[in-house]
């Protein structure tokens, strides 16, 4: 029992340390990593003052909203189209829904730059906001789909039998059961494009950047404290999000009174 | 009919962004870096130096996936007996919300030569030592990384368990390894299926650990890729590695032969 | 066309793929304001004729007919039926009084037409004062009325059942089928209901269909199916019986178990070989010498109301017996039955 408790106690240390090793040192008035002069808000004044950086974020947060916003509408459609395929074509299906999910990064993004290229899209925020729905979308089928399987057919039936039609059936049983997961997905989706790096690296050209691509250029220039502080700022703004979903889902659950 | 026209822009999706893109990277890889249709690229492929970094890559990603397993495992494991095992385990699913290039960039100070871990080996007297840009910054950063999906499946899997499975098995006389290796294991095989699956295959393309904290001696697969299309522009012979390596995707997938795919909640 | 028929099957055939037909050219009428029930072993079609009924599929070959009209392709939600699911399929999102509101909103009926329909509806079923209970709130009890009253609510021609009775406990399900009954007389719509329990049907039914393999083997009133079982399979669902084959000697003569017996039964050729139907409860315990039959008794079970004895003529014949009276087993005794006790039926082939 002891020796349980001291595995798990390490591993949150481990799991913990870089990101508050970041936080601790971006109120370092030293500009280094590993020496601790005395606390300064310097940095996230640099932050605050730099126009650039935050035009990015802002980027950034329109690019996250919108593209799992779409991704979210296809995703849902997407995965009512799954459940209603025949048997045959169903597994196909999945298939081609899963191939961006367990393709590695490098290659999304090297597939899109040349689709792009050759589709003469300017390389920039709409290639960038393309690719996000494009690799958004499968992740929200994925969060959708169980909750469709997880509804019993003879729901739909049911609504058939009371002068439903497809139309109804679609607005008063399918969405309203499988709300829950198309949050889950929505929020997943959004997880999935703020944290995106390397597809975005491959697609976004020159005028335009997100973060986790300007985060990349500066770590490349060495350790710069306003990063730090920038890392900091994030990681409140996830923890917020992390509650604000938590919210919802509660909400949600309790108001659909499954678990 | 209406049902069908909502299906749309989803069908439009796999078509522009599922299929086409296979299709190209495979076309581009016939194209040398002039663009003269040929086969060259194949021909670099099967020389010692990718071949080298093929093996190189596989051994990396094989290497950062065991190590995941063999930690995630036994947390997964402990995690299920906490009692508050919800909160503890949106607790280690949190770190993957940081941005990942913001970890990375952290071991850059806690490796650095004067870094964090450093000065605790001064402290205990090992002594300082060189460990941003080696091998083994490499691969421990990538498994600090990608720890989180190998403990969620596993945790899933363990979860869904039948308590009353181990108490049977304890019942007809099994030890404690005995359950664990014949009942529990076996049970959770899907969820490290999943897990190993959700670590290995996004090992192959990390390019950017390698620039920031291997410093270039690592180079694997997906570093070339990136190398060829964004730095060389020789887009031919990055298209064949990305050719190979969707080979190898598809063999890994149809060998662990996992229908049920990992979905993280 | 006599116009208290309201549901015809013309030759209807039901087949999935190139599997064998699930029904097989089943051909019957149903009257308006009955009690129909279809009853079968699982697996033998009743759920496929609901849903032929409902709308949630079509026939391969044939046709169904409502009111004397053609109704084959018209879809489910443009039929005057309503069914109650066998898992209910209550909405979970929905509370209770959304739930029976449903198909009124569908309709778009006023408001107030709505409150005052759903409310009517759910006293009907015993679940005033409801109205904003969740779903998972209710018990299993509870959620089938819930079904019943979203149902009926509808003001449907025909209710269709699917063993909505086969989740509850004994005691509750015994409670329901006297209220389905009552609630049956009371809108005096037709009812069809599925169950593969013979006592249930008996026990409910104006009417009942009895379906094995996707044809029905028999349609009657309970008694009639009771009494005079068309054939072995209808014999041996209907309620524990003794089935042995025999020959009709002549007319009202039947041999078995290497005896002749009379009985009241004719029509069949000389010599023909029968099936034999005698119930339990129709023999009686007595001494060998005044037995028309000798047994050995195997087991000797308490049944609370009777006592059930196994036993054994000379021919290795297995006599099921049900009596007041006890017998030790191992015993010798003898049966006595009346002419009007056996039952002689055409042999079913193949068996
Ligand atoms: N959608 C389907 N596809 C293929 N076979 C089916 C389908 N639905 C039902 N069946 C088959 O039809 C037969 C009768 O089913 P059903 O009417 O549900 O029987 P029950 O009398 O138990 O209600 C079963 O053998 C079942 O396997
Ligand atoms: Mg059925």
């Amino acid at each position: 029992m002891k020796f349980s408790r001291l595995y798990l106690t390490f591993i949150f240390f481990v799991l913990y340390m870089p990101i508050f090793y970041l936080i601790y040192y971006s109120f370092n008035s030293g500009g280094t990593m590993h020496h601790f002069e005395s606390f300064t808000l310097d940095w996230y004044k640099e932050v605050f003052a730099d126009t650039r950086l935050l035009i990015i974020v802002l980027h950034t947060m329109i690019i996250a909203l919108l593209s799992s916003s779409l991704a979210t509408i296809i995703g849902v459609f997407g995965a009512i189209t799954i459940y209603y395929a025949k048997h045959r074509w169903k597994q196909t299906l999945l298939t081609l829904n899963n191939v961006l999910i367990v393709s590695p990064d490098v290659i999304i993004g090297a597939s899109f730059l040349i689709l792009f290229t050759i589709a003469g899209i300017q390389l920039g925020f709409t290639s960038v906001l393309l690719s996000h729905i494009a690799f958004s979308i499968p992740i929200v089928v994925l969060m959708v789909l169980p909750k469709l399987q997880e509804m019993s057919p003879t729901l739909i039936d049911a609504a058939r039998d009371l002068g439903a039609n497809e139309w109804n059936i679609l607005t008063k049983v399918i969405l309203p059961y499988i709300t829950p997961g198309i949050f889950a997905g929505f929020f997943m989706a959004l997880t999935y494009s703020l944290d995106d790096f390397a597809v975005t690296f491959f697609v976004t050209g020159n005028g335009f950047s997100t973060l986790s691509v300007e985060i990349y250029s500066r770590a490349r220039q060495g350790i710069s404290l306003s990063v730090n502080a920038l890392s900091t700022l994030l990681f409140l703004f996830t923890l917020v999000l992390v509650v604000v979903y938590y919210v919802i889902t509660q909400r949600a659950s309790a108001k659909g009174g499954q678990k | 009919m209406r049902r069908y026209a909502y299906a749309i822009p989803y069908w439009l999706w796999i078509g522009l962004f599922v299929v086409a893109p296979i299709i190209l990277i495979i076309y581009y890889s016939f194209f040398d870096i002039e663009g003269h249709f040929s086969l060259v690229n194949y021909e670099t492929f099967f020389t010692p130096v990718y071949l080298r970094m093929t093996v190189n890559s596989f051994w990396y990603a094989f290497l950062i996936t065991a190590c995941s397993l063999l930690i995630a495992y036994p947390t997964a494991y402990l995690l299920t007996k906490t009692k508050h095992k919800q909160l503890w385990l949106l607790l280690i699913i949190l770190p993957t919300w940081v941005n990942l290039l913001l970890k990375a960039y952290a071991f850059l100070g806690l490796f650095g030569t004067y870094g964090a871990v450093n000065a605790l080996f001064e402290a205990i007297g090992i002594g300082t030592k060189q460990l941003l840009f080696t091998d083994f910054s490499f691969v421990f950063v990538s498994v600090y990384i990608f720890i989180p999906f190998m403990i969620l499946p596993i945790f899933n899997a363990l979860e869904k368990l039948n308590p009353s499975l181990i108490d049977a098995a304890r019942d007809l006389g099994a030890s404690e390894w005995t359950t664990f290796r014949r009942v529990i294991f076996p049970l959770t095989l899907d969820g490290v299926k999943a897990g190993c699956q959700a670590v290995f295959i996004p090992s192959l393309s990390l390019f950017m650990l390698t620039r920031l904290i291997a410093g270039n001696r690592v180079i694997t697969l997906g570093t070339a890729v990136e190398q060829h299309f964004l730095v060389t522009q020789n887009w031919g012979m990055g298209a064949t590695i990305a050719v190979f390596l969707m080979i190898a995707m598809a063999s890994i997938m149809a060998l662990t032969g996992n229908k049920k795919w990992g979905v993280r909640q | 066309m006599d116009d208290r028929v309201i549901i015809r099957f013309n030759h209807v055939t039901k087949q999935y793929d190139n599997d064998l037909p699930v029904l097989d050219d089943v051909s019957f009428e149903m009257e308006r304001g009955k009690f129909y029930t279809l009853l079968g072993p699982s697996g033998c079609g009743k759920t496929t004729i609901l849903r032929l009924i409902a709308g949630f599929i079509e026939p391969t070959k044939g046709d169904i007919y409502f009111h004397g009209k053609r109704m084959n392709n018209v879809p489910a939600n443009k039929r005057q039926v309503n069914t109650v699911f066998q898992d209910y399929a209550l909405f979970p999102h929905l509370n209770v009084f959304e739930n029976v509101a449903f198909g009124l909103r569908i309709k778009k009926i006023g408001k107030e037409d709505i409150e005052r329909k759903v409310k009517e509806a759910l006293r009907f079923v015993n679940l005033e004062g409801y109205e904003q209970r969740a779903i998972h709130e209710m018990s299993g009890g509870q959620r089938q009325r819930v079904a019943i009253a979203r149902a009926i609510v509808n003001e449907p021609d025909v209710l269709l059942l699917d063993e909505p009775l086969s989740a509850l406990d004994l005691k509750l399900r015994t409670e329901m089928q006297y209220e389905l009954r009552e609630l049956q007389r009371r809108l005096g719509i037709t009812f069809i209901f599925v169950t593969h329990d013979q006592e249930e049907a008996l026990a409910m039914s104006d009417e009942i269909f009895v379906l094995n393999k996707g044809k029905i083997e028999q349609r009657g009133t309970p008694k009639d199916i009771y009494d005079e079982p068309v054939n072995r399979f209808v014999a041996d669902f209907i309620g524990e019986s003794n089935i042995i084959t025999g020959t009709m000697i002549d007319d009202f003569v039947v041999e078995f178990a290497n005896q002749q017996f009379a009985c009241i039964d004719r029509g069949f050729a000389k010599n023909e070989r029968v099936d034999i139907v005698i119930r339990p409860e129709d023999l009686e315990l007595t001494t060998v010498e005044r037995g028309k039959l000798r047994v050995r008794v195997d087991s000797v079970l308490f049944r609370g109301v009777h006592y059930e004895l196994c036993c054994y003529d000379t021919y290795g014949n297995e006599w099921l017996v049900h009596s007041t009276k006890k017998a030790d087993i191992g015993e010798e005794i003898g049966l006595h039955f009346e002419p009007e006790a056996i039952h002689v039926m055409k042999r079913s082939g193949g068996e």
